[in-house]
């Protein structure tokens, strides 16, 4: 079977177990939305500051969320013993990986979409004058955090104190996607908007080069 | 010049941090080659 | 053990010869002053962290490749004498940008880069205390360090852009920009001896992580009789 075939089974399956249970998602969303609450205790959100602070809160509190909700992506695997299952009826590792983390783009940008009209409304920032502008930055960051989270949460899911370890593995990797990521969104969500796409393009070059990482190494993080 | 405290400090700090590591090091690899000798005694009287 | 003893006296005399060469033979610095004299010490170091980072990337790389232990030793030794380095310039930094700029730390490029490279390989060494089977422990750190690695040129480049976009002070203008001959040798002198000294804790870090592999060889031998 092909690349394409053998992901989009395996897609199928990662979608089907979670909207069984949506555990995953309402967690995610009402961990992003005490963050979003919790932050404003920190500092004054007058608009002013709000414009300034929001995109990088705002990114903050999603790659937090991230680092908790991709926490099961492989420890799910591990406890129900499916790995090696898995890895006997699907002959290419990389479309376990693709299907995972095509799967947690997903989940991650249904939690981001949900908050950002409750983040525009706490918050006073304008999200729809550029919206679809929007749209690009949440799904090429959304995608960074997956690829290298998901190659990550297999190697943490290997370890002790797994659930300390992934966002300590994690969060130095996506140092740059969160600041790709909120940096064009403060651009954005401006008085005068404006579109930054050297950050697009960092943000472009990053998912690149760990898809491809992933692609050359996947074989080796599912080793028995 | 009061600032070449600082450049002493910095070039201070900054050897005692080699030296340290270096220090740690030669320490464990003393311990460990006293460790190898017990190990091997016991081997060899077995 | 002799060439070892050489290389060691060998890395010291080179080290005080940068210094006395930063301090005597570098002219001074016309804003900064003699501040200024740390840029050897600081840059050298940052220079020979990096390439001992480099060395534990092919290291991850040849291990993953061929599975030999000896390129485990080499690649955890790398990552630490980089950290060790690295931790050099975190310190260093702050020590010259407080006369300097009159702040301890500045979010300045370089030198909030280094400090994600810092936390990268903290985070490397971390995982390996927390693997304990030898074989995965070398796998898992080795795949690990190979994302960290090509990560690397991405933190400082989106660094640097979003440092751009806000501008701060910068604690130096980049080596070689606009630096006087004499400075220029004295810097090149003292990378030279940074990377002589990265050679010698190298080759010590690595024969205590070969020592410990022989002990629980031994040990493993002992209780089996």
């Amino acid at each position: 079977m092909s690349l394409l075939s053998n992901t989009s089974v395996l897609l199928g399956k990662e979608l089907r177990t979670e909207f069984r249970s949506r555990e995953l998602l309402t967690t995610t969303i009402v961990f992003i939305l005490m963050v979003v609450v919790l932050f404003s205790f920190t500092f004054d959100p007058t608009t002013a500051e709000s414009r300034r602070f929001g995109g990088g809160l705002l990114w903050l509190a999603f790659l937090f969320a991230a680092s908790l909700m991709l926490q099961p992506c492989f420890l799910r695997e591990q406890n129900n013993d499916t790995l090696s299952s898995l890895r006997l009826a699907i002959s290419d590792p990389f479309a376990i990986f693709l299907a995972k983390l095509v799967a947690n783009t997903l989940f991650l940008m249904l939690t981001e979409l949900l908050m950002l009209p409750v983040f525009a409304v706490l918050y006073n920032v304008p999200i729809l004058p550029t919206f679809h502008w929007l749209l690009l930055v949440l799904f090429l960051g959304s995608l960074g955090i997956s690829v290298a989270g998901t190659a990550l949460s297999a190697i943490s899911a290997q370890a002790r104190m797994r659930e300390l370890l992934l966002p300590l593995l994690l969060l130095p990797i996506l140092t740059p996607v969160l600041v790709a990521s909120a940096e064009v969104t403060v651009g954005l969500l401006d008085r005068d908007p404006v579109m930054q796409w050297k950050g697009i393009g960092f943000l472009a070059v990053f998912d690149l080069v760990f898809l491809t990482a992933l692609w050359m190494f996947g074989e080796y993080l599912l080793e028995e | 010049m009061k600032n070449l405290n600082s450049v002493f400090a910095a070039y201070i700090i900054g050897w005692g941090v080699f030296f340290l590591f270096y220090v740690s090091i030669a320490k464990r690899t003393s311990d460990l080659r006293t460790e190898i000798e017990r190990l091997k005694n016991s081997v060899t009287r077995k | 053990m002799g060439k070892r003893v050489l290389l060691g006296a060998l890395a010291i005399l080179l080290v005080i010869a940068a210094a006395y060469g930063s301090f005597y033979i570098a002219p001074e610095e016309r804003t900064m002053g003699v501040v200024q004299r740390i840029f050897y010490f600081h840059v050298g170091s940052a220079w020979a962290g990096m390439d001992a980072f480099l060395v534990c990337f092919i290291c991850n790389l040849l291990y993953i490749w061929k599975r030999e232990q000896k390129y485990d030793w080499l690649g955890v030794a790398a990552a630490e004498v980089g950290l060790v380095l690295t931790t050099v310039v975190l310190i260093t930094g702050p020590i010259w940008a407080k006369p300097a700029w009159g702040i301890y730390w500045t979010w300045d490029a370089r030198l909030t880069s280094t400090f994600v490279l810092w936390l990268l390989y903290v985070s490397y060494l971390l995982l390996r205390t927390l693997v304990e089977e030898p074989d995965r422990r070398a796998l898992l750190s080795s795949l690990f360090g190979v994302f960290a690695f090509i990560d690397v040129p991405l933190v400082f480049g989106a660094i640097r852009w979003w440092r751009t976009q806000h501008p701060a002070p910068v604690i130096m203008g980049g080596p070689g920009s606009g630096l006087d001959p004499t400075m220029n040798k004295v810097f090149f002198f003292s990378v030279f001896a940074m990377h002589v000294l990265t050679a010698f804790l190298l080759v010590e870090r690595y024969g205590l992580e070969k020592m410990k592999s022989d002990v629980d060889v031994l040990q493993r031998e002992a209780e089996a009789l």
